[in-house]
């Protein structure tokens, strides 16, 4: 009877598991029957761009969050980026315009700087996550308003004879029939798995989150680890505001406002917890698919904008409410075989 | 002391079992409180006082047995049940609020309240302030309990749970922490009590304040209880041998460590000092280990000696004091300053300060050598995986399978886990912070060998513990370690249980309470 109990409690916990991938397949099932033009190659080459978006943000993201902290920041720096490429390309410094690629450098190192300065918050002022990166949420916003004194830097496209075409093609630019930053989102997935799940620095990652005492008394150096997640997250956020620009070929100073609350969604989705030390970075993208669907979907369906709020709100308490039951039953799952015994024994 | 009075038994807990994953806590244990008398519990660590304590306090409830108060079953769900029924604990760690005042601590969670919505302040200062005064402590009500000493703070614990008419109160290691003078007062303080009629229920490792103030002693090893007497019939004899009983064989007693006296040793600590804000003590801690030398230090709680070990681990920022190891100077200012000098440590509190839940029992045992396994950046799990079996097969970590969670291992599994942790950085010294906590018997033994053949490849091993009998298996030189100072030191033929224990009482408390 413990057998067949335990037996279904463990595919019990392989759905609970797979739950975001049920989900994503349900959510695709269902759009498709209502709306006949929801699986056709236009509509999902859309659906893939705006998935790519929240996605590049969640991935950053899943390192913080799985190390135990939170980057609220990620938004506004999304839009400074922006700003800053837009301004290079088409203000310049001191008159003198930048070329794309420069102006893209230029902007991965501002917000790789707001990265640091976010982890130094953290890390070497014993500033809390949430705090630290709120600050940096506003003072990013304000940096990238005063950059154009809240104007708009339009026509990114750029002109020959400037010498400042090509940043367009970061955004509109199509490879094997697939966008640019579709190839970004899945490179960049790629890449952060690699190091999750093979690194040092992943394995770090994840006992920091799981116990950031022990992790300093095995000797990692939590400070480092942590600057470079909150680093890493940046840079995400960073290139997004970028490919945003691009794609609509100007940037606008409020670009990417409210978006750490989807990416920060997306990854609770995929069932890494916010306590830290648990979750992937594969759920942190199929997280990013299941907002990135549902959003789309319920347009095309006809769901009201206020209706679209409250079914997402849902969506996100529900998947946290059976996180916390999934957990319930791996750690009964555990301890289950070794107590097994009927007569209380001291066991060796 | 007592009289023959026969007091009434008011709680009792019958064939109580508690179980933790694969741990036997707690086997059929029968523990009678009686009224208006100090019963004592006495055990070593992991001998299962704290569980039997969370059960009567209602914080867990057991997995056969029941708790019974006055001839009523009780059946006791949260601390707020047995608060209810008239039981209150004052835990070894205070949870004084530092923030609020004292009346405010005394009623916290059940203020009395006027008008039906407002804090009833008069009502609650009067008989706070009645309460302190019957305690002997007049101390004003409006005093913030984060200014008090330690002493007081207790003094506002007790108060608390009186507050709630508690019948029986259970007093956690109440004197580790206080001044002789402030154990003292305690001790008037517990006379007091027991004239009004409250049972209490008395948990200490000092032999000399249990032999004083105890009237019924009961004494509990591996989760079993193997002794109950009245004060008349109980001495320190009775009770030491009792609570470490003669339960190793024969065949484990060390070989003595033959290396001789005059090479350098391993380690070499000079000028150390323990201090923290709790902790006074002496500035001039020295030690030496010889390679293959098994060195214990034995001492009460809050004695310092996980600080020694922490400062030595380069868990301390600072290590204050010169540490030499095989005779050149190391700075410790880190944990890796720590491991790269050759020592590594198995801290005290695995849950706290060594398992990553989260994790594998692979990957938590190669946690602190995954630099060690990479090639471009990467981790080379094969290399990893056959160390990590290596490693858990020379300790025989008895795992199903290493890719589970570390916390489906048994406390003596985990604990050889985090050995291996260390072991896979390869060190010349290794450092445990109560080695056998929490372990059951069988892995204690299991781990002295492991130990044993580590000091005889050539480490040299520094470990605290509380408990006698784990001093004299395993060490071949036993350090008494008392208030932040090295108070004894003895050859493990010398130490005998009477020396020890005379050794680590912070003699003081006794002397000036009788």
């Amino acid at each position: 009877m413990n057998d067949t109990r335990s037996i279904s409690a463990s595919t019990l916990l392989l759905l609970l598991k797979l739950r975001a991938v049920l989900v994503l397949v349900a959510l695709i099932i269902v759009f498709a029957l209502l709306s006949p033009s929801f699986l056709t190659a236009n509509n999902l080459s859309i659906l893939a761009k705006h998935v790519s978006i929240t996605a590049i943000l969640a991935v950053g993201m899943t390192f913080v969050i799985l190390s135990g902290g939170i980057d609220l920041s990620v938004g506004s720096i999304a839009g400074l980026a922006g700003m800053v490429a837009g301004g290079m390309l088409t203000v310049g410094i001191h008159g003198h315009l930048s070329g794309a690629f420069v102006s893209i450098c230029a902007a991965l190192a501002v917000s790789l700087l707001v990265g640091v300065l976010n982890g130094l918050l953290v890390t070497q002022f014993g500033v809390a996550p949430f705090i630290a990166t709120l600050g940096t949420l506003y003072i990013a916003r304000g940096a990238a308003l005063l950059l154009s004194q809240g104007r708009t830097f339009p026509d990114l496209a750029g002109t020959p004879e400037g010498g400042s075409t090509g940043f367009t093609a970061l955004g509109q630019s199509f490879f094997l029939h697939v966008p640019l930053p579709v190839w970004l989102m899945l490179v960049i997935t790629a890449a952060t798995v690699l190091i999750a799940a093979r690194t040092p620095f992943g394995r770090h990652v994840y006992a920091i989150g799981g116990n950031e005492r022990a992790a300093r008394l095995a000797g990692i150096r939590i400070d480092r680890v942590k600057v470079w997640t909150y680093c890493f997250s940046a840079v995400c956020a960073g290139l997004v505001g970028l490919i945003i620009a691009s794609q609509l070929e100007s940037a606008h100073p409020a670009t990417g406002e409210s978006f750490e609350l989807n990416a920060i969604a997306a990854v609770v989705l995929g069932g890494t917890s916010l306590m830290g030390g648990r979750g992937s970075v594969g759920g942190s993208l199929i997280g990013a698919c299941v907002i990135g669907v549902l959003a789309d979907g319920l347009v095309m369906v006809g769901v009201s904008e206020f209706w679209q709020m409250v079914i997402k709100g849902v969506v996100i308490v529900l998947a946290v409410t059976v996180d916390q039951f999934q957990a319930r039953i791996q750690s009964r799952l555990t301890a289950a075989p070794l107590s097994r015994g009927d007569t209380p024994r001291v066991l060796a | 002391m007592s009289d023959a009075v026969q007091h009434c038994v008011v709680l009792e807990a019958r064939g109580v079992s508690k179980r933790y994953d694969s741990t036997l806590a707690l086997d059929r244990v029968d523990f009678q409180v009686r009224a208006g008398a100090v019963n004592v519990l006495i055990g070593e660590n992991g001998a299962g006082k704290s569980t039997l304590m969370r059960l009567l306090a209602g914080v867990e409830l057991p997995n056969t047995g029941d708790i019974w108060m006055s001839g009523r079953r009780l059946d006791m769900r949260s601390p707020r049940d047995a608060a209810a029924a008239g039981i209150a604990i004052v835990h070894q760690e205070l949870a004084v609020m530092d923030n609020l005042d004292i009346a405010e601590n005394i009623f916290a969670g059940r203020e009395l309240v006027r008008s039906s919505a407002l804090v009833d302040r008069r009502a609650e200062e009067s008989r706070g302030a009645a309460a302190l005064l019957a305690l002997g402590k007049p101390i004003p009500m409006r005093t913030l309990a984060g200014t008090l000493s330690l002493g007081n703070r207790q003094v506002i614990e007790i108060a608390r749970a009186l507050a709630g008419n508690a019948r029986v109160l259970i007093l956690d290691e109440p004197t580790s922490a206080l001044s002789a003078t402030e154990a003292t007062a305690l001790f008037h303080v517990i006379a007091s009590l027991k004239a009004r009629g409250v049972g209490i229920v008395y948990i200490s490792h000092r032999l000399n304040e249990l032999l004083l103030l105890g009237d019924y002693f009961t004494v509990l090893r591996d989760g079993r209880v193997v002794g109950d007497g009245t004060r008349d019939n109980v001495d320190r004899t009775w009770i030491v041998e009792r609570m470490s009983g003669r339960r190793i064989d024969a065949n484990q007693t060390r070989a003595a460590n033959t290396s001789s006296g005059n090479e350098i040793p391993l380690l070499e600590v000079r000028g150390a000092n323990v201090k923290t804000e709790s902790v006074s003590g002496s500035d001039d801690l020295n030690l030496a280990v010889r390679k293959g030398e098994i060195v214990g230090i034995y001492g009460l709680l809050g004695a310092g000696r996980t600080e020694f070990l922490e400062g030595l681990a380069g868990a301390r920022r600072e290590m204050p004091g010169e540490v030499r190891v095989d005779g050149a100077r190391i700075a410790l200012h880190s944990v890796s300053d720590a491991l790269k000098a050759g020592i590594a440590l198995v801290p005290e509190d695995r849950q706290r300060d060594g398992l990553v839940p989260d994790l594998s029992i692979r990957e938590n045992i190669s946690l602190a050598s995954l630099s060690g396994f990479s090639r471009a950046g990467f981790v080379r799990r094969r290399d990893e995986s056959a160390r990590v079996h290596e490693l858990a097969e020379q300790l025989h970590i008895a795992a199903r399978d290493l890719e589970l969670p570390v916390t489906s291992l048994s406390g003596g599994n985990q604990q050889k886990a985090l050995l291996a942790r260390c072991l896979m950085r390869d060190p010349k010294i290794l450092l445990l912070d109560e080695p056998t906590r929490g372990v059951d018997v069988g892995a204690k033994a299991e781990i002295y060998r492991v130990l044993r053949s580590l000091a005889a490849s050539g480490l040299a091993i520094l470990f605290t513990t509380s408990e006698i009998e784990e001093a004299q298996l395993l060490a071949d030189r036993i350090l008494v370690m008392t208030q932040g100072a090295f108070t004894a030191e003895f050859s493990a033929a010398n130490a005998t249980d009477e020396v020890l224990f005379a050794a680590a009482s912070p003699r003081t408390t006794v002397e000036s309470a009788a």
